[in-house]
């Protein structure tokens, strides 16, 4: 490079990494930092902040809404982490080696999680749609008692989760490589000593692949929260009855609605909470599991 | 000897049975994948005006694509799709670059540094996105990007998700250092080594990362919901919004939306993946 004659190489190669590096500096550490500290300051994005010490900690903390929130962001979002993961894993086993036409299959597993999660959302309304949805036309022709589905409280959340169990790509991907980076010759072996078929997972994939599911299984939970927030407003806006209410919306409406930044920055701690938690987990497992030391395995 | 043959047949059709139960589940799964998609289209085609059929089997009348036309005389939606292209235009390229760019970097580092880049990229994979919108919105609003493009997107800055600076970190990896080395020796610089060696060589990683950005900003709902004030750049997903709380009951309307907005990052795909067939199964039976 002519413009750049003094530097070495490795000052090149720094040179490189630096729009990555300050994207991630201006875009999530400083942010997070940012509503971290903005907890203690009273701020509606328009006069200065004001310190008010403890106090949207109390406003947060003593609102009936918040409690809601966070348990329904539990029950809705972290619960069905775990299953999420799960059907990724067996969805990539499934479609792992052997036989014809493996590609287009994989890709129809895939292709659910290319949508827009606005038209997707749509469209389970409509599927989910208690008279004319084509699934409680299925229910009732079968003999079953159609729920309402979305529109009813005990089955809204049970709804939601399913709708998130399609969106399950890049999950998929993850496990697949993985499971394609185990040599075969294992799986061989296995299958002579007569190994089943579930014994092969249980014994041999899924102890291999364990790291990259725990780490897919923090993203998920802390990714879900969010991706679940678009299908909430577009399905039951946190409804019925505020069964759908998760923490997202929560701050949402403290931010963005009523301009109370300060309140919804104090709620927020919750999930800074569970984000530490996970990176924690992070690091010990891989320190535990040398992730992005070993030479062939990196895994994700 | 006649044991022998009798067992060996024996094994033969159990072989074949697990063979076809696995054949059947896969097919069996796919269906399972392809039916919300399917389902969607399908009302999509539905006569408007007509009642919906209450009863599984029966269809509303002749499939139609009226519903797609009464889309555009409600919203505009050329111009709604014409801002989501251009902010995947812009946003794409940049995602890229910026992505490619680290990953190449961090391959070309000591081991201990690699560790270091990609514990930090995995840390900011972890960052809960909901816990930096009050704070992304301040920011943007210090730099002017407030109700402009740039607020769209600004992700692409930090290649839109540390998860494509792994991919590409896995792919720069692969291939051995001595070609790298042999071109620092000819005396390219590190741009040219980039753009004429590593990248060709990762050309499916590339064009993976590429659709997954623009499958990501074609679809980015939250984005334009908070950092927008007007309607200049309204892309679909905030269209598909407007249009629901049009006609709120109207599904084949609402679908033939829902399908439009799927258009493009479907097709794609489907177009991408003849890149891929070579790639993802390198040991096919």
């Amino acid at each position: 490079m002519p413009s750049l004659p003094r530097l070495t190489h490795h000052n090149r190669l720094l040179l490189l990494l630096a729009p990555y590096l300050a994207g991630i500096i201006l875009l999530v550490a400083l942010p997070a930092a940012m509503a971290f500290g903005l907890a203690f300051f009273q701020y509606d994005a328009i006069s200065p902040p004001r310190f008010v010490g403890g106090l949207n900690f109390i406003l947060a903390y003593t609102d009936e809404l918040f409690g809601l929130s966070v348990q329904n962001s539990l029950s809705l979002v972290l619960l069905p982490a775990p299953l999420r993961v799960l059907g990724a894993f067996l969805a990539a086993r499934l479609f792992q080696a052997g036989g014809r036409y493996l590609a287009p299959l994989r890709a129809a597993i895939f292709l659910p999680s290319v949508l827009p999660a606005a038209a997707f959302a749509l469209a389970w309304l409509w599927i989910l749609n208690p008279l004319f949805g084509p699934l409680n036309l299925i229910l009732r022709a079968a003999g079953f008692d159609a729920p309402a589905w979305l529109a009813d409280p005990a089955w809204a959340r049970p709804a939601l989760v399913l709708i998130s169990l399609w969106q399950i790509g890049e999950g998929f991907l993850v496990c697949l490589a993985a499971l394609l980076d185990i040599p075969p010759e294992l799986d061989d072996a296995a299958r002579i000593d007569g190994a089943g078929t579930i014994a092969r997972i249980w014994y041999l994939a899924l102890p291999l692949v364990a790291p990259v599911l725990l780490l897919l299984l923090f993203r998920d939970a802390i990714l879900a929260l969010q991706d679940s927030f678009t299908t909430i407003l577009l399905t039951t806006q946190g409804g019925p009855y505020y069964a759908t209410y998760t923490l997202p919306l929560f701050v949402y409406e403290q931010g963005f609605d009523l301009l109370s930044f300060g309140t919804a920055s104090a709620a927020l701690w919750v999930l800074y909470a569970l984000a530490g938690t996970c990176v924690l987990l992070l690091y010990l497992v891989a320190r535990q599991w040398q992730i992005g030391t070993t030479e062939g395995h990196f895994l994700l | 000897m006649k044991r022998d043959s009798r067992e060996l047949r024996g094994r033969l059709g159990r072989w074949r049975d697990r063979r076809r139960a696995r054949l059947l589940a896969r097919l069996l799964v796919t269906l399972l994948f392809l039916l919300p998609l399917a389902w969607m289209v399908i009302a999509s085609l539905y006569p408007p005006g007509q009642p919906l059929p209450q009863q599984l089997g029966r269809l509303p009348g002749l499939p139609t694509g009226r519903n797609f036309l009464r889309i555009w005389s409600l919203v505009p939606m050329g111009r709604y799709t014409l801002n989501s292209l251009l902010v995947c235009a812009l946003a794409t390229p940049l995602s890229l670059i910026v992505s490619s760019w680290a990953g190449f970097a961090i391959s070309q580092l000591s081991r201990a540094s690699q560790r270091r880049w990609v514990l930090l990229s995995l840390a900011a994979l972890m960052a809960p996105g909901v816990a930096l919108w009050p704070a992304r919105f301040f920011i943007y609003r210090e730099l002017g990007w407030i109700d402009t493009i740039w607020a769209l997107i600004a992700p692409a800055w930090m290649g839109t998700s540390p998860f494509f600076v792994l991919m590409f970190f896995r792919a720069f990896r692969r291939i051995p250092q001595a070609i790298y080395e042999s071109a620092r020796l000819d005396g390219a610089g590190v741009l040219i080594i980039w753009r004429r060696v590593a990248l060709p060589m990762v050309r499916p990683t590339a064009i993976a990362v590429a659709l997954l950005a623009f499958i990501h900003y074609w679809g980015d709902y939250l984005s334009p919901l908070l950092y927008l004030s007007s309607d200049r750049l309204t892309t679909l997903p905030v269209a598909l919004q407007l249009i629901q709380q049009m006609s709120r009951s109207d599904w084949p309307l609402l679908m033939a939306a829902a399908v439009w907005a799927t258009l493009i990052p479907v097709s794609l795909f489907v177009l991408a993946q003849p890149v891929f067939r070579g790639v993802s199964q390198p040991e096919e039976t």
